[in-house]
This record gives C-alpha cells, structure tokens and sequence, in this order.
C-alpha cells in the first residue's frame, strides 16, 4: 500500500523495473522500462516522476533511476 | 425440390458433421444428405414434415414417443424416424393410413391423461401437442378421463421465473435431456417407474431448491406448458421478436427478444446465434425486470453540489449545464483538467463516441475504460507476444480441443453458456487442467473423465506457468518445426535460456505455489502431449500485480508447445463485461486510438486528425487510477462516466470516494442512480440495450447487432446523448443513426475496414479482423503468421516473478480473493432489480473449516474483514472449496464494501487493480463497519434528494 500520488509513481516505475530485470544490464533494464513509460504514462505522471528524481531520488532503483534520468532529459530538451 | 436450411425450424435431430453424402428416397422425393443423418431430419430437411414430440435438433434422438414412427421398404415395423439413420437407396413411407391409425393411437393414450384446459392454458398457440394432435388428426378420446392420471398433481411454482405444472408433462424427457446435453447441470431425472415416472428436480426438491441453475433450457425444451415462464403466463403469448444480442457477460448471445407491442414477454436464445447455438442462462434468459424497474432514472437532472437535492431538468439544459462547467473548468485549470470514461455496457458505437469527445472535443486523451480494472493485462501482454489484443479462436473451437486448462476463470458461474459447451467437450473425454485457489464448479462436472486441480495460492500464477512451461521444454516437449516456423529467434532463444534454469522448476516452485512438484510436471506433460491443448483464463490471471506476465507467460506455453492457430487450440481470454473487447477494440484507452494505434504514431493520429477535424494529443492520457489521483491533488475537476459504477467496482472504496468528491464536475450516464452517480452533479438517463441500436463484440472478437426492441425511457438512446454534449461545447457530431458511427470506425480502424450494418445483418455476426485479407472475418486467428514486427512472427516474452507486495503477516494472516457467481452481474444494479436475488441477496465470506474453527466462526456469523486498507463486515459461510489461508467473497451489492479492503497495489504494466490478493484478518463482530454505516446514511440521504427532484417536478407539472 502507498499513500501518496509520488509514492504511487516511484512504486510503479520500480515495479516495471522489477518486472523486466531479465532485459540484461541496468542499462537495458532501463530501455525497457524508458519505452514503457514513454508508450504509456500520461504527460503528468511523467513530471511527477522527474520532480521525484530530483526531490526524492535516492527510492529509485537503479535501472529506473537511468530511465527517470533520460526521461527528464528528453524532456530538458524539449522545454 | 431444393429447400433452404431455416435455422428457426426445428428439423427433429443434430446435424451430422459428415462430409459422406447418401441418396434416398423419401415419399417419392430423392433426397441426399450426410451420412449419420436421421431420417427425421433428411425428411424435415426437405419440408416433409413427420409428427413428433420427444425429439428436438438441439437433442439427441431419444425415440420415445413413437408418434414419429415411419415405414421403409425391406424392413419391418415401425420404426422410428428419429433414431433412425439414413441409408443409400432407402425408401421411406412417412404418411399412410396405418402410420395414421398408429400416430392417433398414441396421440389418444397421452391426451387420456392431459388436462383439457387448452383456452385457457398459458401455452395456447405455442404448444406443440397441441399441434400435434391437429396433424395426427385426433377427434375423439375413447378412454375417457375417469381412470387413474396425474391431472391432480401439485404445480411448482418455487422459480422465481417459470413454473413446473406435472399435471401436464407428457414425461417425453425433453426437459430432462436439455439440463443433460444443452446445460450439462443433470438437475432434473425421471422419477419412479411405469405409470408412477415423473420429472423431478434434484432428490425430487422444489425447482429452487435442487441444483437447478436456471438457465431454461428444460423450458424452452418442453413441448407444452408444464415448463413456462411465468411472463408468458401473466401477460400471454407475444406476438412479434426482433434478434438482439444479450447485455450480460462477455459471451454475447444472441437472442429473440419476444414481444407485445413495446412489451418485452420473454427473451428465448436464438438456434442461429454463432456464439450461444441456442442456449442461455439466468441472467440472459430471465434477469431482464431492471430494464422497467421503478429505479430507473427517467429524466435529466442537475444539482450545484452534492449534498443538494437533484432538479429535474430538460435535455437541453441538463447538458447546456454539463458543457458550461466543463468549459468553465478547462479555462480555469487548463485542457487536462478533465476527462471521460467509456463502457463496456455500452455499444461499439457509443464507446467509440465518447473516446471521440474525450480526443477531440475535451482536446486531450484523458479517456479510459472499466477493462482497466478487468483485461487491460490481457491488451498489453497478447499485443507484446501475438501482436493482437485479443483471445484467438472462437468458442466453438472447445469441441475440437483434447486438453483445456482453465486458469484463474470460473466458466459456469461467470460465462455459463460457455461453460455449458466446455461441459460438453469434457464430458466427451477431453481432460481438464484447472489452475485457481478455489475448487471451481467445472472440477465437479458430471461425467468429468480426466481432470486435475492445481491449487495455487494467491499470487503465485507467473511461477506455476513458468513451472509448466520449463518441464515443457526440459522434459522436450517443444514444438520444434512451429517454433521454428512461427516464433522470432532471438526471443526465443532469450526465453529458453530463461525457462530452462533450474529455479523454474515444479520442485523448486513448490513452496512458493503450494502444489505438489509431481502435479505440476503430470499437468505440463498431459497439456504437451495433447493432440489439440487450449487455454482458457479469466481475471484470476488479469488482476494481479503481475497480471501482465502471467498473460505473456500464457502466450509462452501455446507458443511452446504449437497450440496456435488451427481449431481446439489456443489463447482464449473469458472477457466479463459484454462488450470489454468492444471497449478495448474502440480506443477507450488513454494511449491508443480505435483499433490499438497508438496516439504517438503519427500516420494513424494524422487519420483521425483529417476525419475529426482537429488536432489531436500524442501523448497518452490519464488512466483511471491517475484520474483519481489527480482529482485529490487539484489537477483533475471533471469527470463524464457514461455506463459504469467506479465508486464500487474499483478498488480501495474510500481512496475513489474522496477523489469523485474533490471534483467540480462529474456527469454520470445511466440507467440508475449508481453508486458513482451519488457523487455526481449532472445524472443523465442512460437506455438499455433494449431502447437502442448498436453492436457489442463479445470475448471471441464477435461483433453483433443489438436492436432497439422499444423506446428509450428517457427519449434518447445513449450515443445521441454524447453527441448532445459535443455539440453543446462546440465540437460538431452528426450522425442520424449508429450505421453512420460503424461506417466511421470502418474507415479508421484497419480490423474493421469491411464492418457494417449492412453486413452484419447479411451474416448474423463477423469477428475481426474482417477487412480486405478476411472479408468474411477471422474465426481463428494468427493461422499463417502475426501481426507482429516484419517478419510475422510471434515473440517469447521472458516472464520473471516478482512476487506480490501484498503478502499475509502475523497482523493480515488471510488472502482474500474476489469474484463472481452466476446470478449476478458485475456491480449488481441491474441484476439486484431482478428476481435474481432469490439466489444470492448479499455477498457472503467463503472461508476454510480449519480457518473459521480456529477463529470460532460458524456458517452465518456476521465477520469483520480487516485488510490495510479498511474493515467491512460479512456474513460468513465455511466452504470445503477454500484452501485454508485464502477466504474469498463477492462484490455484487454495494453495501458489501467489498472494495473497501482492496488495496491499490497494481499490474505492474496496465495499473489493473490487484483485487485476487489482498491480506486480511477475520474475526466475529456484532456490527457493520464505519464505511458501512456512512454508506447506509449516505444512500438514504441520496435517494432522498432524487425522490425530492421527482415530487418537486410533479408539483410543477
């Protein structure tokens, strides 16, 4: 059980990390779960995860943390 | 004389399946037919029509009744027409004046004990002995009625839906042989011998009492009015039907809907449906009262809180109020600050229009459908592996199968048509694997030959498919050449490394499933070694933190062992709601438009864009879940629900109360005052599937017509609601028919290029794919390739456990798991306006003997059921069926609060809601919960404000 809405989305991104530990490397961990998130959360989700990375980083697994990571800057880039 | 097959007619016995062709002669007409056809039938066949009365082409040939009887050349007597088969070069005799004498003869002794009520017998113009003493000819009686009858005997009147008079059975066992052959239930006998033989129910019990499951199959079976329904009875025989498919469960069967006028009389399975051939249940059959219940809402209204009363409103104002303040609220808090949620009630059509509106008219893809919280895993996982989100064959496909393992689904309760048909194939002798924590009712099928149960626990179904499919391959039992020929290489070669490990094992497995390594490799060796092997699976797969992967590691093990694309084989997912595929298929979800493009693919968005007129988002929306959490964080402020009841089908009851109560706006469609609806500001009336015109794609890729059988209650059908309210904000919808809306999802959607009404109505029914490579639809798919990457092939997906964050502790020392039973339906608020409630008035805690011992509960006692996220209070009943550690119960009535236990845990891929695990701790209580009495208060204070919006409207008038 999580409480919080940022509690819900570093647990999910977590959990798909978990889900796909058999991708390999943390760094293609982290391409499967970068896709995922990029297919299917919303606009929003994906600022709350960034605002987590920032403000709450040290939840995120290694492998979200690389997506998280590449996610905020793509969207650094596109701002 | 050449004759078409008329599938209303009823031509006596089964067709035979034999492509061997034989010529007769029948009163002179030369017919041919197959081989294995009754001589009855090749004759019926031919509009040579012979008298009958115990036979039926939905039932074997009994040959009892001998009004049938025939005379064919070369042999002697009489012998029946019905149990006789066809031979080259025969030569029948079906009217002659000894046949005459003989037929008369009989019709006499069975009229000697019959009432002769006939003009004021319920079954006056529907009764076929009747019909068949006028074709005997029968005039006199010589026996009189002084002697010894049965026409004294006590009617049954205990079904809430038909009646049970003997006083009139002329014991042809039609009924009897209908609950054995069409239901598979072996509910009804003949009782006593000779003179004494009756039908009777169970251990000759009352109808309600015995094992009888009320689907009316013994009803429609009966050639005379001992079996009737009681609606026939009050209101008489109807005198039109328009085919209509049914509203209830993912089957979606096709029905004659019988009327008076606008009065609906009966609903009767229709013979030519391609998913039901016929047959129905409670539900479909009878539960159809809620259509005219009292609760229906039947005018608009509005309120400017919730805690006023409604007033009663017109259309125009209704939703000028509702498009004012979603524009209002968009200008305050931005594009995103609002969004909707389609039905998988509703139509294709109106499915498709209100993700429409969401897309185009709100301008943002904040739209999402209840199969979230049911199949969303089953989009994501088949997509992933067969490139398609759907189940692959039809149900038909059942006949054909050797081997059916049926995982986390309960056919006879939840899709009981089709269970019906697995009975059937079961009991011919194909062997049955069931994987679930429960003892389902299929493990208990008379007749059942080889069966095994796999009793895992909550959760663990990823490590039991994963167990399976390593024997498979480490025992060799691989389809090589399919593999080979059908499956991408790499991920293949990936997952074999994967399945091979040795923790994959059943006996390394073991302690996490609960079930015994020698089951597991008996069962994974009995599903490789079948001929044909399917798989059936329902939301005890879905709705699991791991939902995703127990489907990818499903479509593993067909993949595995080449039980893919031919007949008798493949992956079938049991869809609950009657048109979630429809739903699914329709662009409900927020990241993907009609027909699963996704909305960042630039040449299907700019399609849609050139069609709707506008620019669409490529970002996906929110999901239900997110919608949720928005509405408490102040993001989210509006809400269209058309046909669904969030607040009590979602889980975490009190998270999704204080989200609908954060927003400024929430429209809510439908047919009643639903628990959504208690939050809501704006309640427009929904119609039923009876007031509307439409299609619904059933669980194997079906789409079917629904007709408009009579006016809706309210003055619109739903669609012409959601386009009322694109036009009130501006956004233009024209369309004068639903025909026009199926044209527009033909030129979107690649699945459906050659759907259309015109069509449909050609034809009966059409699965997609049905476009230029399958015009004629697809009844099985991926039979060449799949549609998926260039090559076709299908992708082995590595499946990893991770096993549930929800586990039972010293605190929580239970898993509660949530389901269905056959005489509800979903959130219950059509099925609890109907007589159904006779089976199951409340929802009931199903709990182990060891576990209710070790708490002191006896069947009866009221529990409290504690789980981290809040306390109900339920009835209990100690039931054998559970394993000890796991209770389970259903959510069928919303005082229940089911959903108030659930967590919001999730499928890691598709946030369906982990409603089959949650842990709990049960213990006696003397009284209902908090939530529970809130919600006592709350819904007396809420139909209290409707009640108020009725008499001040009346006043007005």
């Amino acid at each position: 059980m999580f409480h919080t809405e940022e509690e819900s989305i570093v647990t999910m991104i977590n959990h798909i990390a978990q889900n796909n530990v058999s991708a390999g490397s943390e760094s293609e961990v982290a391409d499967v779960v970068e896709n995922h998130i990029i297919k299917f959360w919303s606009r929003r989700m994906k600022n709350i995860l960034v605002e987590q990375l920032e403000s709450n980083g040290e939840q995120l697994e290694p492998a979200s943390k690389i997506a998280a990571e590449r996610i905020a800057a793509k969207a650094h880039a596109s701002a | 004389m050449l004759q078409h097959f008329d599938p209303n007619k009823d031509y006596g016995t089964p067709a035979s399946v034999s492509e061997k062709m034989v010529t007769l002669e029948i009163d002179g007409v030369e017919v041919t037919v197959p081989e294995g056809t009754s001589v009855m039938r090749a004759a019926a066949l031919h509009d040579i029509n012979i008298p009958k009365l115990c036979a039926s082409d939905n039932l074997e040939a009994f040959g009892s009744c001998r009004i049938c009887a025939v005379q064919i050349e070369g042999r002697r007597g009489t012998p029946a027409s019905c149990t006789t088969p066809v031979d080259a070069g025969m030569k029948v005799t079906t009217q002659n004046d000894k046949l005459a004498k003989l037929r008369r003869n009989i019709m006499e002794l069975y009229i000697s004990d019959h009432p002769l009520d006939c003009l004021t017998c319920p079954a006056n113009g529907d009764c076929e002995l009747q019909d068949m003493a006028g074709a005997v000819g029968l005039r006199e009686v010589r026996y009189g009625f002084d002697g010894d009858n049965h026409l004294d005997s006590k009617k049954d009147q205990s079904n809430p839906y038909f009646t049970f008079d003997p006083s009139k059975c002329i014991v042809c066992s039609r009924c009897v042989r209908a609950c054995e052959e069409v239901q598979g239930t072996f509910a009804l006998t003949i009782d006593g011998r000779g003179f004494d033989s009756k039908v009777a129910a169970g251990q000759d019990e009352q109808f309600l009492d015995s094992e009888c499951v009320s689907c009316g199959a013994c009803v429609q079976a009966c050639p005379t009015s001992t079996l009737m329904e009681k609606s026939v009875i009050d209101m008489g025989v109807p005198e039109h039907s328009v085919t209509t498919t049914c509203a209830y469960c993912g089957v979606g069967c096709s029905f004659k809907a019988e009327m008076k006028g606008d009065q609906l009389v009966r609903m009767v399975p229709a013979k030519e449906g391609d998913a039901n051939h016929g047959h129905s249940c409670v539900k479909g059959r009878f539960a159809f009262g809620y259509a005219t219940h009292k609760d229906r809402i039947k005018a608009p209204m509005i309120r400017d809180s919730i805690d006023q009363p409604w007033k009663e409103v017109s259309w125009e104002e209704a939703i000028g109020f509702a498009a004012k303040r979603l524009k209002d609220i968009q200008a305050q808090y931005g594009r995103e600050s609002i969004g909707g949620i389609t039905s998988s009630r509703c139509t294709n059509e109106e499915t498709y229009l209100v993700q429409k509106l969401v897309r185009a008219a709100f301008g943002n893809n904040n739209t999402d459908t209840c199969a979230r919280v049911c199949h969303s895993p089953t989009g994501y996982g088949l997509k992933q592996t067969l490139g398609e989100s759907a189940g692959t064959q039809t149900f038909d496909s059942v006949m054909h199968s050797d081997c059916i393992l049926v995982i986390g689904a309960n056919p006879t309760d939840a899709h009981p048509v089709f269970g019906s048909m697995m009975r059937r194939r079961l009991r011919e002798g194909a062997s049955l694997i069931v994987m679930d924590p429960r003892e389902i009712d299929l493990l208990n099928t008379p007749h059942l030959g080889d069966a095994s149960h796999l009793p895992l626990r909550p959760g663990t179904n990823v490590a039991m498919v994963n167990a399976l499919a390593h024997v498979v391959v480490t025992e060799g039992y691989e389809d090589k050449e399919f593999i080979a020929a059908r499956c991408e290489g790499d991920a293949y070669a990936k997952w074999r490394e994967f399945i091979i490990e040795e923790r994959h094992a059943p006996e390394n497995v073991e302690e996490i499933t609960g079930v015994k390594a020698e089951k597991v490799r008996a069962a994974a060796r009995k599903f490789a070694t079948a001929k044909n092997s399917s798989i059936y699976y329902g939301l005890g797969v879905t709705e699991h933190s791991q939902g995703s992967t127990t489907v990818m590691g499903i479509a593993n093990l067909a993949l595995a062992t080449g039980n893919i694309g031919r007949e008798g084989v493949g992956v079938n997912p049991l869809r609950g709601q009657n048109n979630v595929q429809g739903s699914c298929d329709m662009g409900s979800f927020p990241h993907e438009l009609p027909g699963y493009q996704h909305v960042a693919n630039d040449e299907a968005r700019t399609k849609f864009e050139k069609v709707w007129g506008v620019q669409l988002d490529n970002e996906p929306g929110l999901r239900i879940p997110n919608m949720f959490d928005a509405a408490l964080s102040g993001d989210f402020r509006a809400l269209y629900v058309q046909g669904e009841d969030i607040a009590q089908s979602d889980p975490n009851t009190q998270h999704v109360e204080a989200a609908l109560s954060a927003l400024d706006c929430l429209i809510v469609q439908d047919i009643f005052l639903n628990e959504t609806a208690k939050f809501a500001h704006v309640l427009l009336p929904g119609s039923t599937f009876l007031e509307k015109n439409g299609t619904f794609t059933n669980a194997e890729r079906r789409i079917n017509r629904v007709r408009k059988v009579m006016a809706p209650i309210a003055g619109k059908e739903d669609w012409e609601v959601t386009v009322d309210l694109a036009n009130a904000l501006g956004y233009p919808m024209n369309y004068s028919h639903p025909s026009e809306i199926m044209d527009e999802i033909a030129q979107l959607t690649p699945s459906f290029v050659s759907v259309s009404y015109d069509r449909l109505d050609e034809h009966g029914s059409l699965q997609w794919p049905c476009n230029e490579d399958f015009p004629m639809g697809s009844p099985i798919m991926h039979t060449v390739d799949f549609p998926i990457g260039d090559a076709g092939k299908a992708v082995f997906a590595v499946t990893e456990f991770v096993p549930t964050t929800e586990r039972a502790n010293r605190r929580f020392p239970l898993l509660l798991t949530t389901g269905r039973i056959l005489s509800q339906y979903n959130v219950g608020a059509q099925t609890r306006r109907t007589d159904n409630q006779a089976w199951h008035d409340e929802d009931i805690l199903d709990i182990h003997p060891h576990d209710a011992e070790e708490r002191g509960i006896k069947t009866g006692d009221w529990l409290g059921i504690t789980s981290r996220a809040g306390q109900t209070v339920l009835r209990a009943r100690v039931a054998e069926r559970m394993q000890p550690g796991v209770v389970y119960t259903t959510f069928h009535h919303p005082g229940s609060g089911a959903n108030v236990i659930t967590t919001n845990n999730s499928d890691w891929a598709t946030n369906c809601p982990e409603y089959k695990v949650t842990a709990v701790q049960v213990e006696k209580v003397s009284q209902p919960s908090e939530w529970q009495k809130n919600f006592q208060d709350n819904h007396e204070r809420q139909y209290e404000f409707l009640r108020g919006s009725a008499s001040s409207a009346d006043a007005v008038k």
